[in-house]
């Protein structure tokens, strides 16, 4: 039974809540409630929305809690549209395919931490929070918000116990980053996620801490390792006329199953032999481990080869 | 070069050796973790019972490639052992996503021939190849030290039920 290649994890909506103003909060599950792939406090996936888009989403729930990812997602009316698919295209019983957990928060051995939060900016500490009260953790998270707080259910227990503090800006004038970070011990590690105005204030407020005590949580993905030598090229496709661009940080393999040209590959790392295809202009680079050089002379391994020039020519 | 004598020789050589089965895991769907089990049912001709590659209902990362030897996969416990000693590196029997974990087997010696795991009689196809994806999921970087000894994939020819602790022995 083949089918298309597996590109990430399979999961079933189990649950839709209401998580507060314009939030839904998602369940999801493996079909056969089988362990999750495991997750750091603060990690995030990518999850495959209906009509394609990819969005990346903070893991709400404890991490000890291995058989359930929970996203909240917050309608943003003028966003770039994954918001909206999420919350008119994802139903109950739905399948979602999400990727591999990534990132997270270097919690461990704080003496404390010190979280702001603005808004839905919440997100990747509650499982902060979570892990931290489980294991008996000294934090305070801070979260500004505009009335009602978002997921207010899932901060229940960390207001109880006093970790969690409300700054209601209807109620009350909105806090100075200043003065929330004055009140962290010395010896405190600061973690902040929000509004971009809100970011740039709390990289001010702690330019006199050490670098790798402070945590800004931006939602960019994470940076390729990118080889030094390596460069953006165009790879064109004799055979079919066309050309694609191989950006910094992909692969050859990557940029030509992405222009939707079925290339087998295997290993992926320049063992197996399974993506070799061949070229006739140009300078390859090869990283392979399969090749002869006499081979090497008329083919190369999509998977981990790049190109010395700008422009390299293969035969497809 | 290795003459046809030598060659010959070999493929009809039958070592000394005995092992035993130290783990079993199976996973339902890609990605998933491995999950550890007391035994295994192995059905001819297709797979394990509740596992990704098992022929008819496969959701493995590599499904999009049928392979008939990938219906049971193994892995020496010795490799972990000296993965440990020789890189340092962690990695449980639970983290290399191969069926069976073997002891005392020389399963890299065992391509192209039939040997029983338990009541279950196999036959080697081919060595595995160490693969991103396994870096991927386990967050370790373990391919080049596995290369060459990233276990054994096999096709059940006599099916039926493998415990831990049961014997791996020469046909």
């Amino acid at each position: 039974m083949a089918g298309l290649p597996v590109r990430g994890i399979k999961t079933v909506v189990e649950a839709i809540e209401d998580g507060g103003p314009g939030i839904k909060v998602y369940t999801l599950c493996d079909p056969d409630r089988w362990e999750l792939p495991p997750f750091k406090p603060g990690a995030h996936i990518d999850i495959y929305l209906p009509g394609g888009l990819v969005r990346t989403y903070s893991l709400c729930n404890d991490p000890a809690d291995d058989k359930r990812y929970v996203v909240a997602v917050k309608r943003e009316a003028d966003g770039r549209g994954g918001s909206i698919a999420f919350h008119d295209g994802v139903k109950a019983g739905d399948t979602l395919v999400v990727s591999l957990p990534r990132g997270g928060l270097r919690i461990d051995g704080a003496h404390h931490v010190t979280f702001v939060a603005g808004g839905i900016g919440v997100t990747p500490f509650l499982s902060a929070a979570d892990y931290l009260a489980r294991r008996g953790g000294d934090f305070t998270l801070h979260i500004i918000a505009r009335g009602e707080p978002p997921l207010a259910a899932m901060l229940a227990p960390h207001r109880a116990s006093g970790h969690a503090i409300i700054h209601d800006t209807r109620v009350s004038a909105r806090p100075t980053l200043d003065a929330l970070i004055d009140t962290a011990p010395q010896s405190a590690m600061l973690a902040c996620c929000g509004p971009l105005d809100m970011l740039d204030a709390f990289e001010r407020a702690t330019q006199g801490w050490p670098a790798e005590r402070v945590h800004v949580e931006r939602f960019v993905a994470p940076a390729l390792p990118i080889d030094p030598e390596a460069r953006p090229f165009q790879l064109v496709l004799a055979r079919s006329q066309r050309e694609i661009e191989v950006r910094l940080g992909q692969s050859m393999l990557d940029a030509l199953l992405k222009a939707g040209i079925d290339i087998p590959a295997s290993c992926c790392g320049g063992i197996c032999g399974a993506c070799r295809i061949d070229w006739l202009e140009g300078t390859p680079v090869h990283r392979d481990r399969v090749l002869s050089p006499a081979e090497r002379a008329r083919s190369l391994m999509a998977c981990v080869a790049g190109s010395a020039e700008e422009r390299l020519v293969v035969d497809l | 070069m290795l003459d046809t004598a030598t060659v010959d020789r070999a493929s009809t050589f039958a070592p000394t050796w005995s092992g035993v089965i130290r783990h079993l895991h199976i996973t339902p769907r890609a990605f998933l973790p491995m999950r550890s089990m007391p035994e295994l049912n192995l059905v001819a001709g297709k797979g394990i019972e509740g596992d990704r590659y098992m022929i008819g209902r496969e959701e493995g990362y590599y499904s999009s490639k049928p392979e008939e030897g990938r219906q049971v996969t193994l892995f020496e416990i010795e490799t972990l052992i000296a993965l440990k000693r020789d890189a340092g590196i962690d990695l449980g029997p639970e983290e290399h996503r191969r069926n069976v974990t073997t002891e005392g087997a020389p399963l890299t010696h065992l391509v192209g021939k039939q040997f029983w795991l338990g009541q279950v009689l196999l036959e080697a196809t081919r060595l595995s190849i160490p693969c991103r994806h396994i870096e991927e999921v386990t967050g370790k970087s373990i391919f080049d030290p596995l290369i060459n000894r990233s276990g054994l994939n096999c096709k059940i020819l006599k099916g039926g039920t493998i415990r831990v602790g049961d014997a791996v022995r020469n046909a």
